[in-house]
């Protein structure tokens, strides 16, 4: 049982590691429902100010607790919400997600940011995905300055971590190694002629991968022509087994994934290709199971044999490599919070008064008690006299922002004219 | 006095923009950030205009060319290394391999400036003139490219091995890959040997006016020399293989060295200038 917060921060969640797929599934948000979700919230003052966060691997609400929650358990009615709102049964969905206010919260959306709460530890996706759910939240008009803040800085110390550590540098899926490989071959992919052996399913993968990498030279080559043909409908070309040894010596890079039992690249056809291309580097792919090229490719100079088993081991090591650089990662989020907190304090309601009062006060002890000083003419009690006018315009002065802050029943609203206020009077400027 | 002093206080500038360029280059191979290739390139530049600068004031302050002496012409190939490089980042834009190059620029500078302003190594009245200072600025830019290349085709056989053995470390996700590391040898390896052509081809011209003979054992050597470089532009019109290519590379500028070396001191008997 989490205590009620104490903090206008608040995030509700269900994510790959707490929640069964079949309820992440039931709490997703499309587009449409976000908006609706988000315009429910704020019309019945859960929330001043909302974002949602719903990908494969995870649904989140993060907000700025509305006047209807003020002095209760903004985070039990925000669970109890979602909900209802999914036709859930509340006790399920408060067991199986997680809760958090105040920096926890903002932790946590900077640990999303940044790629350390993802299946694949620092993936890149998930930045887009942040940054798309903020776009949808302010489109439907549901943020203002506190989450605008938030979310510009999370995915700002996303692109940190990313930049100054080595979390996202390596790729861990095998794909991703696949052309990391070839990309130290040849830099630039997409003049490079493609040869693919097969026609299945991996075959398909890879085809989709080099297209979106702009791959503009492929031919696919399967025993079954049709099938060759059926996969270059998106562009490339098909061609017979037969060609298979013509092929390969104008090919630069090669991915095999044939269910052929017996290898379908001898050493002999692989030297002649090299031969033909005139000791041009020839890269080989092999995902076939068993495999596809003779192992004893791997031996020729200017041939780079690589197989499923050599992408799955680099793959690995590259995982334990992100996770040596946790570390460095966890100390630029916490940095990012601090920052984030300094300025999340100073918009409280006291502080902010306070500095307030203190600006007023400053410019009334510049503006009267110093010129009065050198007014040598005035008598004592006329000095007085002029003291308390100042000090009383000072006081009338700073009634109307005073009574707009401190009187705003919405947390949210609050700390917007808090926000407000501080910039309009320049209180975080030095004096 | 005074001269020589600002002399070496530039070649001193120069060479912490150098050591300061390689700081943040090496920098760069650690974190990928494009600010610091960019301050890489931008200390470079300017301890390559520094540099200049102290060559020109310590050829006016010894009414020479920096080649006469041995200091000199070690800071003189140095500032050709820089330059040779530079024309490198001209063509292929590409500075990760910088850490690798910048170093032999440190270090032959900073043995110059040990070595002091040593003592003039040519006395003979006929070792002046522009022909011969041409023929023999040329060749030192040509030598400092093909220094380049041997260090080039070094990187190349290091990836490669990488490549083999599936050693992905931090060198090689930030070495560039294998065709652009050839490109950059291609380059610097054609740079090499118009550079040597030429000034082959003016010290010929030169010997005809000043020798009996214009041949001997070094204008053979660094024919072959040329020969050799030629040989790993076209490799691949040839069938020969990247690797293959890299090693006779490396011959050929082991070639060299033995060309600078055992040639000029034992063998030459025209190159010998005293």
């Amino acid at each position: 049982m989490t205590p009620p917060s104490s903090s206008p921060l608040l995030l509700v969640g269900w994510d790959f590691r707490q929640t069964p797929v079949e309820l992440r599934e039931r709490l997703a948000f499309s587009p449409e429902k976000v908006k609706e979700a988000l315009g429910q919230l704020r019309q019945r003052g859960l929330l001043s100010e909302g974002v949602i966060l719903s990908t494969c691997n995870r649904s989140e609400v993060y907000g700025v607790s509305g006047p209807a929650v003020e002095g209760r358990d903004s985070l039990a009615a925000l669970t109890d919400f979602i909900a209802d709102y999914h036709g859930l049964p509340g006790s399920e969905v408060l067991q199986a997600g997680y809760r958090h206010s105040g920096p926890d919260a903002v932790r946590h959306l900077m640990r999303v940011a940044a790629g350390l709460e993802s299946l694949a530890l620092g993936e890149d996706q998930i930045l887009g995905q942040v940054r798309e759910a903020f776009r949808l939240a302010s489109g439907a008009g549901a943020t203002r300055s506190v989450l605008h803040r938030l979310f510009q800085k999370a995915v700002e110390t996303g692109k940190r971590v990313r930049s100054e550590t080595g979390l996202s540098s390596r790729p861990i899926s095998i794909p991703g190694v696949a052309i990391e490989l070839a990309q130290k071959i040849y830099e630039d992919l997409s003049p490079r002629r493609f040869l693919i052996l097969g026609a299945g399913e991996t075959s398909g993968i890879f085809y989709d991968l080099l297209l979106a990498r702009g791959a503009k030279n492929i031919t696919v080559v399967n025993r079954t022509l049709a099938r060759a043909e059926e996969l270059c409908r998106r562009g490339g070309q098909a061609a017979p087994w037969e060609d298979l040894e013509s092929q390969l010596g104008k090919a630069d890079i090669v991915v095999s994934a044939t269910s052929s039992e017996e290898p379908v690249i001898p050493l002999d056809m692989a030297k002649k290709a090299i031969h033909k291309r005139r000791g041009q580097p020839l890269f080989f792919l092999d995902l076939g199971i068993p495999r596809n090229v003779d192992p004893s490719v791997a031996r020729l100079d200017d041939a780079f044999l690589y197989a499923v088993d050599d992408l799955q081991e680099i793959a690995e090591r590259n995982r334990q490599e992100r996770q040596r650089e946790i570390e460095p990662a966890l100390r630029i989020l916490e940095e990012e919070l601090e920052a984030f907190s300094s300025w999340f304090n100073s918009l409280a309601v006291v502080p902010t008064l306070t500095a307030l009062r203190q600006k007023f006060e400053g410019i009334r002890e510049a503006e009267f008690d110093e010129p009065l000083a050198r007014m040598v003419h005035l008598s004592e009690a006329d000095r007085k006299k002029i003291q308390v006018m100042a000090s009383s315009m000072v006081r009338s002065l700073l009634r109307t922002p005073t009574e707009a802050i401190k009187d705003e029943p919405d947390p949210g609203r609050r700390l917007d004219r808090a926000e407000t206020a501080r910039h309009l009077f320049g209180l975080d400027r030095d004096p | 006095m005074g001269i020589l002093d600002g002399n070496e206080a530039m070649n001193l500038a120069a060479l912490l923009c150098y050591i300061a360029a390689e700081a943040f280059a090496v920098a760069h191979i650690r974190r990928d950030r494009d600010a610091l290739g960019t301050a890489t390139t931008v200390l470079l530049l300017l301890g390559f205009i520094i540099h200049f600068g102290a060559l020109v004031l310590g050829a006016k302050a010894t009414q020479t060319v920096p080649y006469n002496t041995l200091p000199g012409s070690m800071s003189l190939f140095a500032w050709m290394l820089v330059g040779a490089y530079g024309v490198l980042l001209l063509i292929h834009r590409e500075v990760s391999t910088g850490p690798f190059l910048i170093p032999l620029a440190i270090l032959f500078l900073a043995v110059s400036l040990l070595m002091g302003t040593g003592r003039p190594l040519m006395s003979d009245p006929r070792l002046s003139g522009p022909l011969f200072a041409w023929h023999v600025t040329i060749a030192i830019f040509g030598y400092a490219t093909l220094t380049l290349t041997f260090v080039l085709a070094q990187l190349y056989l290091i990836q490669m091995r990488q490549l083999h053995r599936r050693t992905m470390g931090l060198l090689f996700a930030r070495l560039p890959a294998l065709d652009v590391v050839w490109g950059l040898h291609r380059s610097a390896a054609l740079l090499g040997v118009v550079a040597l052509s030429v000034a082959t081809v003016l010290g010929l011209i030169w010997a005809r006016q000043n020798w009996r003979t214009f041949w001997d054992a070094k204008v053979a050597f660094t024919l072959v020399m040329i020969g050799i470089y030629i040989f790993t532009l076209l490799a691949p019109r040839l069938g020969l293989g990247g690797k293959r290519t890299a090693w006779v590379s490396i011959g050929g500028y082991g070639l060299l060295i033995f060309s600078y070396t055992v040639v000029n001191l034992f063998i030459t008997a025209e190159h010998v200038f005293r």
